[in-house]
C-alpha cells in the first residue's frame, strides 16, 4: 500500500467513527422523546428488500416510469427495493424542519441516493399548516409515500394506477385547512411548484425540470373511511426526445415535431378515492382519467380495487386494476410517412390491459413485513406504454409478475 | 375440608387474576380543565390518528401515546377500531414519510400518561379506568369487551 495513503484511511477511518457517533446520538430515544414544547430531532428510516421476477423476455416490466430499465422472467432486486432516511428537525411546536433522502434503483441504473424532500413546515393554527422547500407530490391519494413499502398492504402501489406518474417532486410550496365536520374531518389542499428530475425514455430523458405543477384536493375522514377528490395538472417545458429515440429509417420531419410537441402542452390529471380501514378489513377503490394536452400521448382511464383481511398477523388480499388508453384518430393532412411516425410515437404510449393480483403480508415481528404477490397481467399485445424494452413483433400483451419483499421501518 | 376448599378458591382467584386484569376498562382521558366532558369514538380516532388538532371548542389536542412494548396501547387501538399496532404503525410511517405529521408522542406508564395530560390544557391519553384521577376527566369509555364499546 502506499505510505501516502495511509494517512488519508486513518482520517476517513476517524471520520466514519465520528459519523457513528452522532447517529447514534441522534437517533437515541432521549432525543426522539423530547417533550413537545423543547425543540427535537429525529432520525426515522424506511426500507424494502424485493425481488421480482415477471414471465417474459418481450418488454421489461417496471414499477413505474421513473424506472429506466425493468425486470424480464429472471429473479431480480432492481425494481423495489429501496432505502430512505428521513432527518426531522422540530424547531417549535409551530415550526418543522426536514430531509429525507432515498436510494433506489436509478434511471441510469445502479443505487442512486438522492434527497428527495428537503422543506419547512409552519402550522400557524391547528388546522392549518403551510409548507415550502422540495416536496413530494400527492398526485393521486397515497401517492406521495408509494415508496414506504410497510405504510401500505401490497408489495407495490398497483401499477395500472401508478405506471403514469414518474413524477415525484417539485420545487415550491403548499397549503392545508382542515375542519372538524360532524364527526368527521374535512380537509383540503392546494399546492404549486416547479417539477424537478427527467423521465428516461429508452436511451434518452426527457427533462421534465423546471415544468410547473399545480393541483389541489379535498378529502374527508370519518371512521373508518377516507373519500378523496383531487385534480392537478402539470404545463411541460420541454419537447419528448422523439428524435433520438425514433428506430430506423424513421426520422421526424418538422411537421412531425411540431405536431408532437410536448412544450407548452398542459396533461390534467382527475382522481377519486375511496379507502374503508377498520378491524380486520381494509378496501380500497381509485379512478382516476389523464387528459394529455400533447398529440403525441394518448389520454387514459385507470383504476384499482382492493381488499384484504387480517387474520392475526397475517393479511391476505385480493385485487383488479386496469387501465387502458383513447387511441387518437388519425390526423390528416401530412404526407403518408409523417402520418407513420406520428402513429408510431402515438402507439408508444398505448395501453390496454387488466391486472389481477393475488398476495400476502405477514406482520413478523414490530416495523417489519414479508410480503409476497402474484400480478398476472392480462391485455392486448399493443400495450406498450407500462414496459421497457418492448419487443413489439413478440410481446402479447400476457405476463405474470412474482414479487417478495421484505419492508421494514425505524 | 374447609383449607382445601380455601386453597382452591384462592388458587382460582389467582387464575383469574390476570384475566381480570386484562379486562379492566380503558378509558380516554382529557385534562380537567380543557373544557371538554365527552367525546365520541370518531371525534377520539381523529385526534389520535392526527386528522383534527383541535377540540370543538378550539383548544388545540395534545394527544400522548403509550410505546409499543406497553400492552394497553394494542388494547386500546383494538377497541377504538380494531386494529393491530402494526397497522397503527404502517399508518403513522406513510404519515411521517409523505411528511405530514409526526406521531404523537410515546411515553412507556399510564403515570406518566397522567402526567402528560395533567400538565397540558390540551392534553389526551388513554388509561385503565382504576388510574384516572382528578386531575383528568374521562370523555370516553370502552366496553370490557375488546371491540366493543360504551359511546358516551
Amino acid at each position: 500500500m502506499p505510505v501516502s495513503l495511509l494517512p488519508r484511511l486513518a482520517v476517513l477511518g476517524r471520520c466514519i467513527s465520528r459519523l457513528t457517533l452522532v447517529l447514534a446520538f441522534l437517533s437515541s430515544p432521549l432525543t426522539a422523546l423530547a417533550g413537545d414544547e423543547e425543540s427535537s430531532f429525529t432520525l426515522q428510516g424506511f426500507g424494502t428488500l424485493g425481488v421480482a421476477r415477471s414471465t417474459t423476455k418481450d418488454v421489461e416490466f417496471v414499477r413505474d416510469l421513473s424506472q429506466r430499465r425493468g425486470i424480464v422472467d429472471e429473479w431480480s432486486p432492481a425494481i423495489d427495493s429501496v432505502l430512505g432516511v428521513q432527518g426531522s428537525w422540530r424547531i417549535n411546536p409551530q415550526f418543522e424542519a426536514v430531509a429525507q433522502a432515498t436510494g433506489r434503483a436509478g434511471s441510469r441504473g445502479g443505487f442512486t441516493p438522492e434527497l428527495t424532500w428537503a422543506y419547512v413546515k409552519y402550522d400557524p393554527t391547528p388546522y392549518l399548516s403551510l409548507r415550502a422547500g422540495r416536496l413530494g407530490t400527492e398526485f393521486f391519494m397515497l401517492a406521495d409515500s408509494r415508496w414506504v413499502g410497510y405504510s401500505f398492504l401490497t408489495v407495490r402501489p398497483p401499477g395500472d394506477y401508478f405506471w403514469y406518474l414518474p413524477f415525484y417532486g417539485i420545487h415550491g410550496g403548499d397549503a392545508a385547512v382542515s375542519a372538524n365536520v360532524g364527526e368527521g374531518v374535512v380537509r383540503g389542499k392546494v399546492f404549486y411548484g416547479l417539477s424537478r428530475g427527467k423521465i428516461p425514455l429508452a436511451s434518452e430523458d426527457w427533462n421534465i425540470n423546471g415544468s410547473p405543477m399545480m393541483g389541489a384536493y379535498l378529502e374527508y375522514q370519518i371512521g373508518g373511511w377516507h373519500l378523496r377528490g383531487s385534480y392537478a395538472n402539470l404545463r411541460f417545458e420541454h419537447d419528448l426526445p422523439i428524435a433520438q429515440v425514433l428506430p430506423s429509417p424513421l426520422t421526424l420531419s418538422t411537421a412531425a415535431a411540431n405536431f408532437l410537441q410536448t412544450r407548452g402542452k398542459r396533461t390534467h390529471y382527475y382522481s377519486l378515492g375511496v379507502v374503508y380501514d377498520q378491524g380486520p378489513w381494509q378496501a380500497q377503490l381509485m379512478l382516476n382519467h389523464i387528459e394529455q394536452g400533447t398529440e403525441a400521448l394518448e389520454s387514459s382511464d385507470g383504476g384499482y380495487g382492493l381488499v384484504g383481511y387480517r387474520i392475526a398477523s397475517v393479511t391476505p388480499y385480493l385485487g383488479y386494476s386496469w387501465v387502458y388508453s383513447h387511441e387518437r384518430a388519425t390526423p390528416l393532412g401530412f404526407d403518408p410517412v409523417t402520418t407513420g411516425v406520428i402513429r408510431y410515437v402515438r402507439q408508444d404510449s398505448h395501453t390496454d390491459q387488466k391486472t389481477t393480483f393475488i398476495g400476502v403480508r405477514w406482520d413478523v415481528v414490530r416495523n417489519v413485513a414479508l410480503k409476497a404477490q402474484w400480478d398476472a397481467i392480462r391485455g392486448a399485445s399493443d400495450s406498450y406504454f407500462p414496459y421497457r424494452k418492448d419487443h413489439r413483433a413478440t410481446w402479447d400483451g400476457k405476463t405474470n409478475i412474482f414479487s417478495l419483499t421484505l419492508d421494514f421501518v425505524f | 375440608m374447609r383449607q382445601r376448599l380455601l386453597l382452591c378458591l384462592s388458587f382460582c382467584w389467582l387464575l383469574l387474576q390476570p384475566l381480570a386484569e386484562a379486562h379492566a376498562e380503558l378509558v380516554v382521558v382529557v385534562n380537567a380543565r380543557s373544557g371538554v366532558a365527552a367525546m365520541t369514538r370518531n371525534e377520539v380516532i381523529n385526534v389520535f390518528f392526527g386528522r383534527s388538532r383541535q377540540y370543538f371548542n378550539g383548544v388545540e389536542a395534545q394527544p400522548v401515546d403509550l410505546v409499543d412494548s406497553h400492552p394497553d396501547r394494542a388494547r386500546f387501538y383494538n377497541a377504538l377500531i380494531g386494529k393491530d399496532v402494526a397497522e397503527v404503525n404502517a399508518y403513522w410511517s406513510r404519515q411521517v414519510f409523505s411528511g405530514r405529521l409526526q406521531p404523537p408522542t410515546k411515553v412507556n406508564s399510564a403515570e406518566e400518561v397522567i402526567k402528560w395530560v395533567s400538565s397540558r390544557p390540551g392534553g389526551i391519553g388513554f388509561v385503565e379506568l382504576a388510574k384516572a384521577d382528578a386531575r383528568v376527566r374521562v370523555v370516553h369509555e370502552f366496553g370490557s369487551a375488546p371491540g366493543t364499546l360504551a359511546n358516551k
